[in-house]
């Protein structure tokens, strides 16, 4: 009871902080909605920008670059309106999924018009990043399935109008044979062939590496400004713990604390829990006016897949932000180097750890030391659950790596801690 | 009635440094105690072993019978707390600081109210207890601080220089309520302050602490006592041991000796006993003089100067209180 009765109070003296809580909840929103709205702007500025923008990009490498049924294909897929292809060479091709520039790519195989012709079947390569953008990833096997579909039947269709058409010349008795209903019955079966037996199949290969999605849309880049805003100002709330038991040391409240009759780690709790509290509630501010002001606005839509994932992602991100609110205390001396180490620490390590901009739109050194803040991990976990549609068994590594650091910091925070 | 404090030998060091060097006292129960010292004395380190805040480096104490170390949670029960710092919540109400603490020492529902209620009353802020402490004056915000220390009905109370900075209305509730408490509530209070008449004023008892050391331990009057009646420091261009020994023999007169020389000015060489007279007849020494009769003293005084032709540098009559007890004992002022 004596720790609820500190975080209550503590509570209590935060909501009385105007400043405080501008800093916490207001300030994350106008980030939120600054970077949001700008970016919005961006991808929905005009209708042919709109209507350019929404177009899939779709890499192909095309190895029968004389084939007249490779160019259909490629002509049914751009005509579909959903995706845009782009010819790359194979090489290109490769290196553009290895440096994250695509998340896909389509290999149109040597053979490929010929075997069609002779309706023979033939096997389209899509060759895929692990972490690529599903929605888009889904839209894109979409309209190539279809424009498969479609130029298999249109070449067996004719193949066969063709067929009988010589056989009729071959064979002047049989006319009578090739009556309308003998045509439309022979279109029948070759659609229904088709669509059972298809002339082309396409295989789907999994690229090694595994890395984040680049292609962004404008939904995309709202899931990540707002979990990038709120990963940023959840770890922002672990300077108002350091500064909470500053102020309760330089006023002397903290020596009266110790002077009753509640123990250390009552005492230690009774102050962390507060920001934990905080930090959750940040969260769910964040998240709620997103979700509710952003469509209305205009500038895209803000979901939770998997409620239970993101739950639990924000209670630990909220742990890792408190634990590091001790450090941060244990460390600091005086109201500057508070604001030293938060500065720091907070901010650099946010802007480091893909808050503002996704790290994997970051130089590849940049990447690598992402991994060593915490708000990295956050910033995955939160954009694989928004973004790419993962549940809680796929960021449990990311979980892992936040409770390591929720671990070390609370470690060195609490042997470095001066109660006196 | 056992006492409700016993102190002994009590030893606390930061290092190489030794802030309180063995002190050892005790403290009736329903006594007003006094630590009497400049700042830096030793008081508030005292008081924060005594409390639990820190634990002594060596030498032991008994609160309630309970030992301040092993049993400190009994101890903290039976312990209240005003420190020197004003340890509020200055954005919340006074109430909601007392209540608070109240809640830190386990109170809860209509006892808490009723507890509350009561010490607000007895620092006389009913009437403002939900207004905001950051808006008080000193003078009420410091008696916010003794309510916050009151409100668990400590049976030992301390009280931490509770009178710094605060307005002389403000300063005589406190005193009043200080009395109240002990007269009407029997409740033991340890006050320490460097302000002299206060402790006059209050304290049965009083400790007076320098450097670490308790240097005097008694009632007020016998410690005022000590000077009999009174003391004058006279600054004199020109003195040996004759003079000494006339100014000691004039009536009304019990003792003349040289008070020692500034650290900045005694030669380096010197390490006990009376300061050589300086090889310079300018140089000024100061003769303390202790009286049985200070106002006939230094009638007696001011004639044999003038007869023995003796040019008065300075001249500084101490009556007979705690402030003179400790220039007596200390050589320098509780206020440097």
């Amino acid at each position: 009871m004596r720790i609820w009765s500190i975080t209550t109070k503590d509570l209590l003296v935060f909501f009385k902080d105007s400043g405080a809580v501008f800093y916490l909840f207001v300030l994350p929103l106008v980030f939120v909605f600054l970077f949001t709205g700008l970016l919005a702007r961006q991808f929905t500025g005009s209708e042919e920008a709109e209507e350019e923008t929404e177009k899939i990009t779709l890499v192909v490498v095309n190895l029968d670059p004389d084939g007249q049924g490779a160019k259909d294909l490629i002509a049914k897929l751009n005509d579909a309106g959903v995706v845009k292809t782009v010819l790359y060479s194979q090489e290109k091709a490769e290196r553009a999924l290895n440096r994250l520039e695509t998340g896909w790519y389509l290999t149109i195989p040597a053979n490929f018009s010929s075997d069609v012709a002779a309706q023979k079947p033939v096997t389209l390569d899509m060759t895929v990043h692990p972490d690529a953008n599903p929605e888009d990833f889904q839209a894109t096997q979409n309209i190539i399935a279809s424009a498969s579909r479609d130029l298999s039947l249109e070449t067996q269709i004719l193949a066969g109008l063709r067929q009988m058409g010589e056989m009729q010349a071959n064979s002047p008795q049989f006319r009578e044979a090739f009556s309308p209903e003998r045509l439309i019955r022979q279109a029948k079966e070759q659609f229904e062939r088709s669509r059972t037996q298809p002339l082309i199949l396409v295989k789907q290969t999994a690229a090694s590496s595994s890395k984040g999605s680049q292609d962004m849309g404008a939904s995309d880049w709202v899931n990540a400004s707002v979990a990038g805003f709120t990963v940023m100002f959840v770890f922002l709330s672990a300077q108002g713990t350091a500064r909470s038991i500053y102020d309760e040391k330089r006023d002397g409240s903290f020596r009266r604390l110790l002077a009753a009759p509640i123990r250390k780690p009552e005492l230690l709790a009774g102050k962390l829990l507060p920001n934990f509290l905080l930090a959750l509630l940040q969260v769910l501010v964040i998240f709620g006016a997103g979700m509710l002001l952003l469509p209305i606005l205009g500038w895209g839509e803000l979901t939770i897949p998997d409620p239970l994932s993101w739950a639990v992602v924000s209670m630990v991100i909220a742990l890792c932000s408190t634990s590091l609110g001790i450090l941060i205390a244990s460390l600091a001396h005086t109201d500057a180097q508070i604001s030293g180490y938060s500065t720091v620490i907070l901010w650099i390590a946010g802007m480091l750890g893909g808050s503002f901009i996704p790290t994997f739109m970051m130089p590849e050194f940049l990447q690598s030391i992402a991994r060593f803040v915490p708000h990295y991990w956050a910033n995955q976990a939160f954009y694989d659950i928004l973004a790419r549609g993962k549940e809680i068994g796929d960021v449990i590594p990311g979980i892992a790596a936040m409770l390591v650091f929720t671990v070390i910091f609370f470690g060195i925070g609490l042997w470095r801690f001066d109660f006196d | 009635m056992p006492p409700i404090l016993e102190v002994d030998g009590l030893v606390k060091k930061f290092g190489d440094f030794e802030a309180v060097k063995g002190v050892s006292f005790q403290v009736e129960e329903g006594e007003v105690f006094g630590l009497l010292g400049p700042n830096g004395a030793g008081k508030t380190t005292t008081i924060s072993m005594l409390t639990g805040i820190i634990p002594p480096t060596s030498g032991t104490a008994r609160i309630g019978g309970y030992d301040i170390v092993k049993e400190s949670h009994k101890v903290k029960k039976l312990n209240g707390l005003v420190p020197q710092d004003l340890a509020l919540y200055q954005t919340l109400s006074a109430r909601a600081n007392v209540n608070f603490f109240g809640r830190i020492y386990g109170m809860r529902g209509r006892e808490l109210k009723e507890r509350a209620d009561d010490v607000l009353s007895i620092v006389g802020l009913t009437e403002r207890a939900n207004g905001t402490v950051e808006k008080f004056s000193g003078g009420m915000k410091r008696r916010v601080n003794i309510a916050a220390g009151l409100v668990h009905q400590p049976r030992l109370l301390f009280l931490d220089e509770p009178t710094v900075g605060v307005d002389p209305q403000s300063r005589n509730n406190i005193f009043e309520s200080v009395m109240r408490l002990n007269r009407e509530r029997g409740m033991s209070i340890i006050y320490t302050s460097h302000y002299m008449e206060e402790v006059e004023l209050l304290c049965s008892r009083v400790a007076i602490i320098d450097q670490g050391v308790i240097i005097a331990m008694d009632t007020v009057k016998n410690l005022i006592a000590i000077l009999g009646g009174g003391v004058i420091q006279v600054g004199l261009r020109q003195v040996d041991d004759k003079i000494l020994a006339d100014l000691a023999a004039l009536p009304a007169v019990k003792s003349a000796s040289l008070m020692p020389l500034p650290v900045a000015s005694a030669p380096a060489n010197v390490e006990e006993g009376p300061a050589p007279l300086p090889a310079l007849e300018t140089a000024v020494r100061v003769v303390k003089i202790e009286c049985e009769n200070s106002q006939q003293a230094l009638v007696n005084l001011i004639n044999y100067l003038n007869d023995a032709n003796l040019t008065i540098a300075s001249l500084e009559t101490l009556e007979p209180n705690l402030e003179s007890v400790f220039l007596h004992l200390t050589g320098k002022k509780l206020r440097e």
